[in-house]
């Protein structure tokens, strides 16, 4: 490219200045300018100066940088595509392979210098990761785009929720329960919308996921509606954690002999969420590996040609969905017990769209990035709490920000190559 | 006819009619570059701000007369929201054009997070509304009963009907609308005949934003209240109407709104209200099965 | 890059917070004071940390809780119980708090209040109305504030004893606060000899309710009650008005409390006539008078929950204080057994942490968007 040796214009910069300028003033003008009350107004023309003042000066380094090479090859990068999976050379180390040992050992030895807030917030990261990690295989697998994941999720929670109420389950009981219950939803949504294209099944999906949580919240005898049903702390060997027993048993701490402490039941779930995490992340490292992983991936890329090698596309898409409804089951179970109450308002549409954003900044397919973004995305908002309004706000720019930044997500799945091994006829 | 029921057909067309304004907006992105634009409910939720300001400074020069102040707040609205239209999809969605299909979803999602909260700091947390414009009522009666029209709705079926109507003769004999479809129908091939296609997608969004933003206006006039967070129920609710119709459809959206319009409606008035959300999704989900294109869609040929 | 970048910042997260917590040592009584201080309920935050800050002050500069000063700790749930959890078990374990003035929403103060029961803090609530707030046992849940129940008692007496009302709507918002009070307002209406005509939920954050309109007018009901927020209720009384029904009376509950009321209803002609049931203004009580006078002279009008959220303050004060003690169980069985002088007036509560006596009254608006207390019916 010959366009490194163009001269930086300054003027044109500083024309693309006064238009972004000129633009904003129109944008921001009335909005953050014109501050209604009640069917009156007040003018707040200070901050609208400051936010046009602030679009021009970033308008004008952004156009200055695009001319230097460095910024022609960020906008070049915009131009190419890529697609498909990313080949490595066959003897290729990542430079990340100690990541997975050292999130474990620092997984291992955290809880014993964290306390409890810091614990329940990495209990909030693992279940997202949990969540991440299903989506990741109807979204970023199979390419089947799931707007109602959330559903599932809510299924799990309410599994236990129910369960206890109606059944007197618990937490054990409808651990694996709920798993199944979440994959049999996901079947029955899965066998009507096989027929359907990408973004029709995710309105369907969509539409789906709204059901359900309307029912939870209109089904006011069985559910308790709005106001949320209570769920029962986990169970060790029968030993509650509570500080008090509830049915005359003996608590966890007096059993052996402690002192109360009311972390132990975060301690618990933090640690068998840590468990079921480790199993499901081992789980899909085998499937991806095995002939239904390779299937997801073929649909992905192209179905047509799949049917006419004769892959059972029914069946490859109903295992997908039913993969990842029963692991977001399982997180729900986790997520009832940890908050110790669910009501419909943990299930919102908004909730779906957080786990498909998980899933698509930590690179679709890809269960590293998955569960850097799942942490990223939950702890973000509570390191922004500093920022105390504008939270949401500067949640919302990192979003856009980071995919413009990483289109493919933050980890590009990739494969190690293939040799043939010696003696082996090509 | 009943005058309860006929009275129920009318509310469902107006709302109907509301919902497919803003399903134009998801229709149109979707049918040009295969991209639901989540961010589309929150756009209409501005233009309710904007509405609301423009009257508010027109109130304040001393306009009081119905039809300036309605033409001042339309072209103000109009004009404005198409702006935000287009540097939405300059910022967060022209970088993504050759990406994967699923970063610019994430985008507009992150979009309508940051006009929300946009809308919530600089305009304050609370229910924003304007006064009462065109007040007063038709009653119609009819044998058993009758029907209470205000003015508003009617003025609403109006400018709905006509905002379409302009809209499909745009599309169909102009040479904006041609180009329109002509990207549509095939990217690569339209910008090999010389049409700028980045610039017709620019023009699809101004066009989506200004259809949200004439819905603004009139749903602001006729409930007369609204808040930072009511693009996102009315966003879902003109998204499905998209896909009820068929996306990509023109006049699929408008039949789409109305057909949601009319089944709320109805099924509220004669069911239960608690599960006409329940009743709305299923019907789309049942719709969708038997007729995976939606309404008026196209049927989708996949070709090896 | 991107990657060692994050996994820095995650273990600096970690390992800051865990030494940052763990080197702080108390010398001061801490209180938290939870609720929504972003999202949309941000106005109701913020009074409640007006109410209590004042009342901090005014107690500390009176020597304090036991001789210790009073510390507020703010946190903010936004209303949404996922991170009523998380403050809640960032004010127990983090901020050691001896007491929390909290939530404002109920459905975020019934997980919460379960932390503070498992870290045996003493909570109060000035603003949760929902009777599960206390209804599960809790030994140290208090409430500064009416319940949903006895509120509902007050609507319904009065649309039977006064509004003579036969045919009724009842409407709510599907939500734990309207639907709660809905109930309950039907329930008396029912056990008075008057069965609704109709009972409905409404979805949040729509805004066109003219089915339910038509519903109502088929119905033929003379009055509608609904329980709700003023964002719903607001378009809900116009379109009421819109389709000719004017002679219906309309009545609601403390949640449309507010001036923004007009502007949703689309101007003061609407809201005429509207009845809606509140807790007597604490405002008019003789005790408040200076405290009242207090805050109007720093500019600022102790509106909505502010004097709950002041009262507050003083109840857990008064605990520590009578309880001689730091221990959130010890002041709990204190307040259960002993009545507090607060700015509200003399309070007592149950053995559940309710107040002994409601104070429920019924409003009206007037032609020019605003609203005064109707006389006591007897």
């Amino acid at each position: 490219m010959s366009a490194a040796k163009k001269p930086i214009d300054i003027k044109k910069s500083v024309i693309d200045a006064i238009l972004a300028g000129l633009i904003s003033l129109i944008v921001f003008g009335p909005i953050v300018g014109v501050v209604l009350d009640g069917y009156g107004f007040d003018l707040q023309p200070a901050r609208v100066g400051w936010l046009v003042a602030i679009v021009m000066i970033g308008r004008f380094a952004m156009s200055l940088f695009m001319q230097t090479p460095k910024g022609l090859k960020v906008l070049h990068g915009f131009e190419s595509t890529g697609s498909g999976v990313h080949v490595l050379a066959p003897d290729y180390k990542s430079r990340l392979r100690w990541i997975i040992p050292a999130l474990i050992v620092i997984a291992i030895v955290f809880p014993f210098f964290a306390n409890k807030y810091i614990l329940t917030v990495v209990i909030l990261g693992l279940i997202y990761v949990l969540l991440g990690l299903g989506l990741n295989i109807v979204v970023g697998l199979a390419g089947l785009l799931d707007l109602g994941y959330v559903a599932f999720y809510a299924i799990g929670a309410y599994g236990l929720a129910l369960g206890y109420q109606y059944l007197g389950l618990g937490f054990w009981t409808v651990l694996p329960l709920s798993a199944l219950a979440a994959g049999l939803a996901g079947c029955l949504l899965g066998f009507p919308v096989l027929r359907m294209h990408g973004d029709y099944l995710a309105i369907v999906t969509l539409g789906f996921g709204e059901i359900i949580r309307l029912i939870l919240n209109n089904w006011l005898s069985f559910t308790g509606g709005p106001n949320g049903m209570p769920v029962p702390s986990p169970t060790f060997f029968g030993l509650e954690f509570g500080r008090r027993a509830k049915e005359g048993g003996v608590p966890f701490h007096e059993f052996f002999g402690l002192e109360y402490n009311p972390n132990i039941k975060f301690l618990f779930i933090y640690i068998v969420l840590f468990l079921v995490v480790l199993l499901v992340l081992y789980i899909k490292h085998r499937l991806t590996r095995m002939p239904v992983g390779r299937a997801w991936e073929a649909l992905r890329e192209d179905e047509i040609a799949c049917r006419s090698m004769g892959l059972n596309h029914v069946l490859v898409k109903l295992s997908a969905f039913t993969i990842g409804a029963s692991t977001a089951g399982l997180a729900g179970v986790f997520f009832a017990s940890y908050q110790g109450f669910v009501n419909p308002s943990s299930f919102t549409f908004f909730e779906s769209a957080l786990i498909l954003a998980i899933v698509v900044l930590g690179g679709m397919g890809s269960t590293v990035g998955v569960v850097i973004a799942a942490f990223v995305l939950t702890v973000a908002p509570e390191l922004l709490r500093a920022f105390s309004e504008y939270r949401v706000l500067l949640f919302g720019v990192l979003m856009v920000v980071m995919m413009i930044w990483r289109p493919r997500g933050l980890i590009r799945i990739s494969r190690t190559g293939v040799t043939p091994r010696k003696g082996v006829a090509p | 006819m009943d005058g309860i029921f006929l009275q129920q057909l009318i509310n469902g067309l107006t709302l109907g009619s509301v919902y497919g304004l803003i399903a134009i907006g998801y229709t149109m992105v979707y049918g040009i570059i295969g991209m639901i634009n989540f961010a589309h409910g929150e756009v209409y939720m501005i233009s309710a701000y904007l509405a609301a300001i423009s009257l508010a400074l027109l109130a304040y020069f001393g306009i009081e007369s119905f039809p300036l102040l309605i033409l001042g707040t339309l072209v103000f609205t109009v004009v404005v929201t198409g702006i935000y239209g287009w540097v939405i999809e300059r910022v967060a969605y022209k970088p993504l054009r050759n990406s994967t299909r699923l970063a610019p979803l994430i985008s507009a999602i992150g979009i309508s997070l940051i006009l929300q909260n946009y809308a919530q700091i600089s305009q304050g947390a609370k229910q924003q509304g304007v006064p009462t414009l065109l007040a007063g009522a038709l009653k119609v009666d009819i044998g058993t009963g009758f029907v209470q029209l205000t003015y508003t709705k009617i003025f609403i079926l109006i400018a709905a009907f006509a905002g379409m109507a302009v809209l499909t003769y745009i599309i169909k004999y102009t040479k904006l609308g041609r180009m329109c479809r002509a990207t549509q129908q095939d990217r690569k091939m339209a910008s090999i005949l010389g049409i700028n296609t980045d610039r017709v997608i620019s023009y699809v969004f101004i066009i989506g934003a200004a259809m949200a933003a004439l819905a603004g206006v009139l749903i602001t006039m006729n409930y007369g209240t609204f808040d930072f967070y009511a693009g996102f129920v009315i966003g879902i609710k003109a998204f499905t109407a998209a896909v009820l119709g068929g996306i990509g459809s023109l006049p699929g959206a408008m039949l789409g709104g109305i057909i949601l319009g009319i089944s709320e409606s109805l099924f509220s008035g004669l069911i239960n209200s608690d599960y006409k959300d329940v009743f709305s999704f299923s019907l789309l989900v049942l719709i969708l099965i038997f007729r995976p294109q939606g309404l008026l869609g196209r049927p989708l040929v996949a070709k090896v | 890059m991107s990657q060692t970048f994050y996994k820095k910042g995650f273990l600096a997260l970690a390992v800051s917070a865990a030494l940052g917590v763990s080197a702080f040592a108390q010398a001061d009584i801490k209180f938290g004071v939870a609720g929504p201080m972003t999202g949309a309920n941000a106005s109701f935050g913020e009074q409640y940390m007006r109410g209590a800050q004042a009342a901090a002050d005014e107690i500390n500069a009176k020597g304090g809780v036991n001789g210790e000063k009073i510390v507020l700790v703010k946190g903010d749930d936004a209303c949404e119980p996922k991170q009523a959890v998380a403050v809640a078990n960032r004010m127990v374990d983090q901020d050691k708090v001896a007491g929390v003035v909290g939530h404002f929403c109920s459905s975020s103060t019934i997980p919460a209040s379960e932390v503070y029961s498992d870290a045996g803090v003493i909570a109060i609530t000035p603003g949760s109305t929902n009777p599960a707030v206390t209804e599960r046992g809790l030994s140290a849940m208090f409430r500064m504030c009416g319940r949903d129940d006895q509120q509902g008692i007050v609507a319904g007496d009065y649309i039977v004893d006064v509004l003579k009302g036969k045919k009724v709507a009842v409407l709510h918002d599907k939500d734990t606060y309207g639907q709660g009070l809905a109930d309950a307002t039907k329930a008396q209406l029912t056990k008075r000899g008057v069965t609704p005509v109709l009972y409905e939920g409404l979805t949040r954050g729509e805004k066109d309710f003219s089915a339910v309109v038509t519903k109502i007018r088929a119905a033929g009901a003379d009055i509608v009650y609904f329980g709700g927020l003023h964002p719903e209720a607001g378009p809900l009384v116009r379109q009421l008005r819109e389709q000719g029904l004017k002679d219906v009376k309309f009545m609601s509950d403390d949640g449309i409390v507010t001036d923004e009321l007009v502007t949703t209803a689309g101007g003061p002609q609407y809201v005429d006539g509207v009845y809606m049931t509140f807790g007597a203004d604490p405002r008019m009580l003789p005790e408040s008078k200076a405290v009242v006078e207090q805050f109007r002279k720093s500019g600022y009008e102790p509106e909505g929950y502010t004097l709950y959220a002041y009262a507050s303050v003083q109840t857990l004060a008064a605990g520590f204080t009578g309880a001689k003690s730091t221990k959130g169980e010890d002041a709990a069985k204190w307040l259960k057994a002993n009545a507090v002088k607060t700015v509200m007036g003399e309070k007592t509560w149950d053995a559940k942490g309710d107040l002994k006596v409601s104070d429920y009254v019924v409003y009206q608006w007037d032609k020019d968007g605003k609203y005064h207390q109707l006389e006591k019916q007897k």
